[in-house]
């Protein structure tokens, strides 16, 4: 449409020249009239170069058919006139020529300074932006405004620091290589603005975290103070009169003996939210005897009817927690004695592959019904077996287990009863403990 | 009476009262604070032989109080602290408290903590004999002879030195890091899993069943004690 017009106006322009000349009719020469012509090349020229030359045409074709003798032909009488023709082309070509150019470079600058206003205006938008959706937008409406088409916006899961967005633009769009290149720093920029806020997001996140655990530590350190000072008590003064008392102290057993349960409940609901607030347990290497001796020894009073079968090796090695083994070996136990017929085994067993240890806890109980053995480690899962117990001892067994990337299972036993088998993956290759002062080495063989 | 004083630093009063009466009737004195400021006073004031301290004490930390009181008073110091503080413990004892106690603990268990410590304290002043006799083991300090129910057991000069600290602490906790520190130098006070091994071989050597151990107890996340009844 635009070009069509600019031809129009050339022809017009020519036109009004030659109406002109014939207006001035014999008070002007031939030169003059010559002259007349080379205002409306000048005008078709700001139509650029088509039109210019266009107009040059014209303007020669009108010259010599209107005004060189013989005039209403194109014939001509006088060869000079040729030189006239020629002059008035090239001039005519001439000025098109540099005012098309002109005009080519006044829109480039104006294109480039519209492109860099609306890269500015997107960074302040992109900078301005508090969610990456806010980002995708503003590439969106500059890209339209500046390329004219549709754009999308691919980002990466993670946008690395001062990467890219991808952007991609609807249809087959006839794009400049300007636009092209504004497109690029668009994308830049958008990245740079996303890796920002994902960035903030991190840390916001990070922060949050922080707070919650903080807030539930000071939560759970109130109750664990504000519980146990009282059990404490109770159990002191019981175990106090229990001592002055004469003649029967069943009452005052059973007193000391469910502060004790209460008090080991508290224990498992504060290591049940230690282990799942997702804080890494303290993990070294530790002989599992160890910790099963420290366990039997505390559950001394629960196992005092039960025939023991132990059958850990002193050298096996494994790398955990030990408080939170220990933890998830007396709930076990704990459970065992709880649930297994009076005077039955408790089998105790330690042993290791090449990468991990597992310790294994069996009983000869009623074992478990069918389809409860994926639910015994659920929080507050209460069997229907079940006589006591909060539900949280296995939990917090499996969360101890998980927080040490290993596992903890329950299963049928041969011959009755039922086993519980938890491993623990060894973190890097076995220690070596060499005896300073000259020892032989102690050995540390995987007891296979 | 003229039992030995005791000082009681507990800020909850049913605790107190439980720890006073108890103390009371085994035949001790018994001076209460409630808080730190009196505690203070009454450790130069009461001249106690023995000093329980509750670590959650709410005007002050227990522990800076331990500090302080370390620097002039030999007097033992057991602390008062619950299951999951094993970190507290370890620092207290780190910085010079004798023992601990995990509440909830009965009066069997505070009596025989507080003899313990009151025989430590007196130990330091009597002469040093050569030979400690704990249960069926006997250790010859001066010939590095042991023997457990009158049969020679052979121990490693690493083994050896473990041992002999315990026996010397006898009915004591004794933390990773002063066993590290004293057996194997100031520098190796990290590497725990040496001694955890060692202690392993030990058990195996003088206990009738390692897994099961009546002499070498494990304190879980706080070290090892070496009973002595």
């Amino acid at each position: 449409m635009r070009t069509a017009r600019t031809y129009v106006i050339a022809v017009v322009a020519v036109a009004a020249a030659t109406l002109a000349g014939f207006a001035a009719g014999d008070h002007i020469t031939i030169a003059d009239q010559a002259m007349l012509f080379l205002p409306a090349i000048l005008i078709a020229a700001l139509g650029g170069r088509g039109p210019s030359l266009a107009a040059s045409a014209l303007s020669v074709a009108a010259f010599d058919f209107f005004f060189v003798p013989p005039r209403f032909t194109f014939a001509v009488s006088d060869a000079r006139s040729l030189i006239t023709f020629t002059v008035m082309f090239v001039v005519g070509a001439a000025i098109g020529t540099l005012v098309a150019r002109l005009r080519a470079a006044e829109e480039a600058s104006r294109d480039r300074e519209q492109r860099t206003a609306a890269l500015l205006a997107f960074t302040r938008d992109a900078a301005a932006a508090t969610e990456v959706d806010g980002v995708v937008a503003a590439v969106v409406s500059h890209v339209r405004a500046v390329v004219r088409v549709a754009a999308h916006v691919v980002i990466p899961d993670e946008v690395p620091l001062h990467g890219a967005v991808d952007i991609r633009l609807a249809g087959e769009a006839a794009v400049t290589p300007e636009q092209h290149a504004f497109v690029e720093a668009v994308a830049h920029q958008a990245g740079v603005a996303i890796g920002r806020l994902q960035l903030a997001e991190a840390a916001r996140d990070a922060a949050l975290r922080a707070k919650a655990e903080e807030l539930r530590n000071a939560l759970l350190s109130s109750v664990s103070h504000d519980l146990r000072t009282p059990l404490a008590a109770i159990t002191g003064m019981a175990t106090s009169l229990r001592e002055r008392a004469t003649g029967e102290t069943e009452a005052l057993d059973t007193i000391v003996e469910e502060a004790q349960r209460l008090s080991r409940i508290l224990t498992n609901l504060l290591s049940i939210t230690k282990v799942e607030s997702g804080a890494a347990p303290r993990c070294e290497w530790v002989p599992l005897e160890e910790i099963v001796g420290s366990a039997l020894t505390r559950l001394e009073r629960e196992l005092v009817d039960r025939p023991l079968q132990v059958n850990v090796p002193s050298t096996a090695l494994a790398h955990v927690d030990p408080i939170l083994i220990e933890q998830l070996l007396l709930n076990v136990l704990d459970n065992a004695a709880k649930h297994t017929p009076a005077g039955t085994p408790i089998e105790v067993r330690v042993s290791r592959e090449h990468d991990r240890a597992i310790l294994e806890i069996a009983d000869r109980g009623p074992g478990l019904p069918p389809g409860e053995r994926g639910q015994v480690f659920d929080k507050f899962f209460r069997g229907s077996t079940t006589a006591s117990g909060a539900g949280l001892g296995l939990a917090v067994c499996r969360g101890i287990a998980v927080a040490h990337h290993g596992a903890i299972d329950a299963m049928p036993r041969d011959g009755g009863g039922t086993r519980f088998v938890a491993w623990f993956p060894d973190e890097g290759p076995l220690p070596e403990v060499v005896d300073d002062v000259g020892d032989e080495p102690v050995a540390i063989a995987s007891a296979s | 009476m003229t039992g030995e004083t005791i000082l009681v630093i507990e800020d909850e009063a049913p605790m107190r009262r439980f720890l006073c009466s108890a103390l009371t009737s085994h035949g001790f004195r018994v001076a209460e604070a409630g808080t730190i400021a009196l505690a203070e006073r009454l450790a130069t004031e009461a001249r106690p032989a023995a000093v329980l301290l509750d670590l959650g004490m709410p005007d002050g930390d227990g522990l800076e109080l331990l500090k302080r009181l370390r620097e002039w008073s030999t007097a033992p110091v057991i602390v008062l602290s619950a299951r999951d503080r094993e970190d507290d413990k370890v620092i207290a004892l780190d910085v010079g408290a004798d023992d601990y106690l995990t509440k909830p603990f009965g009066t069997s268990e505070l009596l025989a903590r507080i003899r313990v410590a009151l025989r430590h304290a007196r130990g330091l002043k009597a002469t040093d004999d050569p030979i400690l006799a704990i249960g069926p083991i006997r250790i010859d300090q001066a010939r590095h002879e042991v023997t457990v129910d009158n049969e020679a057991v052979h121990l490693t000069p690493i083994e050896f030195r473990l041992l002999a600290l315990l026996g010397r602490h006898a009915g004591k906790v004794l933390t990773h890091r002063q066993l590290l520190h004293e057996v194997w130098g100031p520098r190796n006070t990290h590497q725990t899993h040496y001694l955890r091994v060692h202690m392993a071989a030990l058990r195996r050597k003088l206990e009738a069943d390692p897994a099961r151990p009546r002499w070498l107890t494990t304190e879980a996340g706080v070290g090892y004690r070496l009973k002595d009844e």
